[in-house]
């Protein structure tokens, strides 16, 4: 996909343009560009190279042997421990194992997990959709709302709304995702008083469903329900606080008075003019935030016990299971990379500027 | 999506509750479906579900038990052991289970690979596998065993397993995918992935020990405690298994839900260095503090540990103090040390045993080596992953104070610790065992074959290994009970470890929903994770509790309520609080903001 990405780049570099007919100037902002996009997507796939290699010796690095964890109290002979690392490739030098790693890596073959016994792609595969579900469903809420709220908020600066939209936000911002979570358990899913439980208390779906049947997206989505709501009021100040500052930076430019005094109405100001060049510094967050999705969201996953990306991490630390810690890790540096190279990608091209 | 999620879908899992499937929350995942490969106690309940064993286990006291093997024999040298199997049990998918099925199952196994990692020590010494008939199982040995009859082996189907090569088998996952897992036990595996959260069984009509009473039985994983107990309060659970004693008081009082701690057979201890050498060579390895090394010292300190204050503490109440590595459970193998040297907390008592040692105290309140010299601090070890630990050795650090002896503690991750433990860098640490039905692993992580393997005390006595010998070999249980407790009684003097602690689960359950449960041991014991599936194959919906009602120590059923009990006075509480906060948090900024505002 990368590479497929730089032929892109090259490619698009030589073709007709808007602008190269506009002339000599166009022309050679586009090869600007051009040559700017190469360098970015260069050093992104440097930058995966040296994760990837990071990746196999920082986890050989931590204290631990994966079959002497494992086979505490089960494998009685030293025998058996040897089968066991024999047959899971432990015992051979590490230059070979490394070997082994860089070569099943390019073949997409991530190896076999120390603990589940199964392939680790099969497993990144199975956790991917509830991490994916979970953090994105949560992360683009909180994108949603909070830019909404700090719009409103800094547009209104000092009012009754800004005052409590920022201290609500704050507070839930300092708050503790997982107590966050137990509190939404404790009053909507078991219920308190006069509040019914309406929600499930955990996991992703109710045993015996079809997910892909409509009820069975309808009962996801109802499992959903609480751990996006926590995870949503969790990630909202970070939407709406930037938002709000950068939207106050704007609101002082001459070029709103100009808009005003032509005439505009004060919601025209706003979205048409402020908005859109205080979203510069959000657009950036928001990409990199889309990065982290797949890192997952540890507490919460494991508060309402959904199987994603970041408890399956966390667990593999334990043993430690190599192959899982590198695929997962390779997953989220690999996201995290590219969501960096496009917020570089895009922003070269909303501001000249940073091409330099 | 949202819209979905928005829209007053009624829980599905309503829809299952006519049913009577038995939904229990786990607190631990399966590692793996493949008897094989996992490693879990968890994964250990999921095979004994699916397939059987020619010998099983006793609820009472967990010795052999007959299973597919309803009758057996040795000859009289103990050499060969001959198995007559019932002729009654089929496969899922209607083949019939022979004693072919037995000679392939063992055969793998005694094939090396990864087979042999968790099965390979009950088939210790079997050199030869015969079936001389479809109901008939001979096994040949090159020395009498003394774990026989005990056979807890899943048998796997010849007929799916002869096309998985010993490679293959290393990441074959056994699971479900259309229809399920061909087994021959009570349940028939039906969705679940290991590491997966969700479980389902299905009961297996033609069992030959009676199809079960229940529907079904699904396992959702939950990963952490307190959303569990509120799904059992709630009663999208039945069970909750594997919860700590705080929360099984915290649920004491609860309208039709009943809470336990039941004896897990497991035990802690506080191990000392005994003498780390490096096995190639046999020189010393890791600087041991030569005190740890002194069986005095080590003598001493066994009456320096109050473990009436750790259990009530420490385990919050949930277990019994320790003795000695064999827990109560088992009763016949267990020694127990006479009255007058029995554990004590006796500080007096250990400081007199120091003086006698000569380890006198110095000018200063502390303690000096025999020779005199200055005694370097004891380097102690707790887990971090274990608050209970790191409670235990901050105890135990504060009695070596009273004692004048020095020490510096530190807290490690389990894995850093068992590096530590090999390396010999340690005076003492902190940890537990789970001890098997038959007492021979455990026993064998004492000897001088294990050092630089699994023993982690460094203890190495020839005395010691030459009864593990005779009990390994010794076919007259009363005789083999007379050898290993005089090894527990070896070790109590040799004092490699301080057992500190028999563990113990915690188990919660709606009597409303299932009842006919009986613990292992009984009485006493757990009601799930045990050796066998007695419950899951006994238990019965609430509303047919009348068939076990009067029989001794089963659970009985409760009538329901019409009202479930609602959360408890904290969490609504600490409903109040984040109420509070969140007006608190917008009046503060409101206030400052105010303020701001008005000094622009």
């Amino acid at each position: 996909m990368t590479v497929g990405a730089l032929a892109e780049a090259e490619a698009s570099d030589g073709h007709d343009g808007p602008e190269r007919s506009a002339g000599g100037r166009g022309r050679s902002r586009r090869r600007s560009y051009g040559r700017y996009a190469l360098g970015k997507t260069l050093g992104a796939l440097g930058s995966l190279f040296f994760a990837l290699v990071v990746n196999f010796f920082l986890f050989r690095v931590l204290p631990g042997d994966p079959g002497r964890n494992l086979g505490r109290g089960r494998m009685e002979s030293p025998e058996d421990l040897a089968a066991f690392n024999q047959a899971y490739g432990l015992d051979q030098p590490l230059p070979l194992q490394f070997l082994t790693f860089l070569k099943g890596t390019f073949t997409g073959d991530l190896g076999t997990s120390l603990r589940y016994r199964v392939p680790v792609t099969d497993l990144l595969v199975d956790r991917m959709w509830p991490t994916l579900l979970l953090v994105g469903t949560a992360t683009l809420l909180a994108m949603l709302i909070g830019v909404w709220i700090g719009v409103v908020g800094a547009w209104n600066r000092g009012g009754g709304f800004d005052r409590f939209s920022s201290g609500a936000s704050l507070t839930l911002y300092s708050m503790p995702e997982w107590w966050l979570g137990l509190l939404l358990i404790a009053t909507l899913a078991v219920g308190i008083g006069p509040v019914p439980g309406l929600f499930p208390t955990g996991g992703l779906t109710t045993p015996g469903v079809d997910p892909w049947s409509v009820a069975g997206i309808a009962d996801t989505a109802w499992h959903l329900v609480l751990p996006v709501l926590t995870l949503t009021m969790a990630y909202l100040a970070d939407y709406s606080l930037i938002m709000r500052s950068s939207l106050l930076e704007e609101i002082g430019e001459d070029y709103l008075t100009t808009a005003r005094a032509k005439g505009l109405r004060d919601v025209q100001v706003r979205n048409r003019h402020a908005v859109r060049n205080a979203l510069l510094p959000t657009t950036t967050v928001i990409a990199l935030s889309f990065g982290w999705v797949v890192a997952g969201a540890i507490t919460v996953e494991t508060v309402f016990s959904i199987p994603g990306l970041g408890l399956l991490s966390t667990e593999a630390l334990s043993v430690p299971d190599y192959p899982v810690l590198q695929g997962t890790f390779l997953v989220a540096t690999a996201a995290v990379i590219l969501a960096n190279l496009a917020a570089n990608l895009v922003y070269g091209l909303l501001d000249p500027r940073v091409r330099a | 999506m949202v819209a979905a999620s928005l829209s007053p879908v009624a829980p599905a899992s309503a829809a299952s509750d006519d049913e009577a499937v038995f939904t229990v929350a786990y607190l631990n995942e399966v590692d793996s479906f493949n008897p094989f490969l996992g490693i879990e106690a968890s994964s250990f309940e999921m095979w004994s579900l699916m397939y059987d064993s020619l010998t099983g286990y006793t609820m009472e006291d967990m010795q052999p038990a007959p299973s597919l093997a309803t009758e057996w024999e040795a000859s009289e040298d103990g050499l060969t052991w001959t198995f007559t199997m019932r002729d009654d049990a089929t496969w899922s998918d209607g083949e019939p289970l022979t004693s072919a099925d037995v000679a392939h199952t063992y055969g793998r196994i005694l094939d090396g690979g990864p087979e042999r990692s968790t099965w390979g020590s009950y088939l210790k010494g079997v050199t030869d596998v015969a079936t001389p008939d479809d109901t008939t199982v001979e096994l040949t040995f090159d020395k009498p065993s003394s774990s026989m009859p005990l056979l807890p082996i899943p048998i796997v189907p010849e007929h799916v397993w002869k096309d998985i090569s010993e490679d293959d088998v290393k990441d074959y996952a056994n699971e479900p995918d259309d229809g399920g897992v061909v087994g021959s036990g009570p349940f028939i595996l039906r969705e679940g992935t290991a590491g997966g959260s969700t479980y389902t069984f299905d009961p297996n009509p033609d069992y030959w020990g009676g199809a079960p009473h229940i529907d079904g039985i699904v396992f959702r994983v939950f990963k952490s405690e307190d959303p569990a107990i509120q799904a059992l309060i709630k009663g999208e659970v039945d069970f909750v298994e594997g919860i700590s004693a705080l929360q099984v008081q915290s649920l004491e009082g609860q309208d039709n839900i009943e809470a336990i701690n039941g004896d897990s057979p497991g035990f802690d201890e506080i191990a000392f260095n005994v003498g780390s050498i490096d096995t190639k060579t046999g020189d010393p390895i890791g600087d041991v503090n030569p005190a740890v090394t002194d069986q005095a010292f080590r003598w001493a300190l066994n009456f320096a540990v109050d473990r009436d204050k750790i259990i009530q503490t420490a385990y919050q109440g949930g277990g019994q103090a320790g003795s000695t590595i064999i827990p109560p459970a088992y009763d016949g193998y267990r020694w127990e040390p006479p009255a007058e040297d029995a554990p004590t907390f006796d500080l007096d008592k250990a400081g007199q045993l120091l003086d006698e040692a000569g380890y006198a105290l110095g000018g200063d309140g502390q303690r000096t080596m025999p020779d005199g010299s200055a005694m370097t601090p004891l380097r102690l070890f707790s887990r971090s992953d274990s608050q209970t630990s790191q409670d235990v050795m901050e105890f135990f650090a504060e009695w070596l104070d009273q004692l004048g002896i020095p020490h510096e503690l530190r807290s490690v991750e389990s894995n850093n610790l068992t590096k530590i433990i090999l390396d010999g860098e340690f005076d003492a640490f902190e940890w537990g065992w789970y001890v098997e039905p038959d007492p021979s692993s455990m026993l064998s992580y004492m000897t001088c074959d294990q050092l630089g393997g699994w023993s982690d005390s460094w203890y190495c006595n020839d005395d010691y290994d030459a009864l593990f010998e005779q009990q390994q070999v010794e076919l007259d249980t009363a005789a083999r009970e007379e050898q290993v407790k005089q090894m527990q009684e070896m070790l109590y003097y040799d004092a490699p470890y301080l057992v500190t602690a028999y563990s113990s689960v915690g188990e919660a359950w709606r009597t409303d929903r299932f009842a006919c449960m009986r613990p292992q041991p009984d009485p006493g014991g757990v009601y799930l994770v045990q050796y066998g599936v007695y419950n899951y194959k006994n238990m019965r919906p609430a509303s047919e509790a009348d068939a076990c009602a009067g029989e001794e120590g089963v659970t009985q059923a409760s009538s329901p309520t019409a009202d479930d009990g609602l959360g408890t006075g904290v969490l609504v509480g600490g409903g109040l609080v984040l109420l509070l906060l969140l007006g608190a948090g917008g009046v503060v900024a409101m206030r400052r903001r105010g303020s701001v505002g008005d000094r622009e």
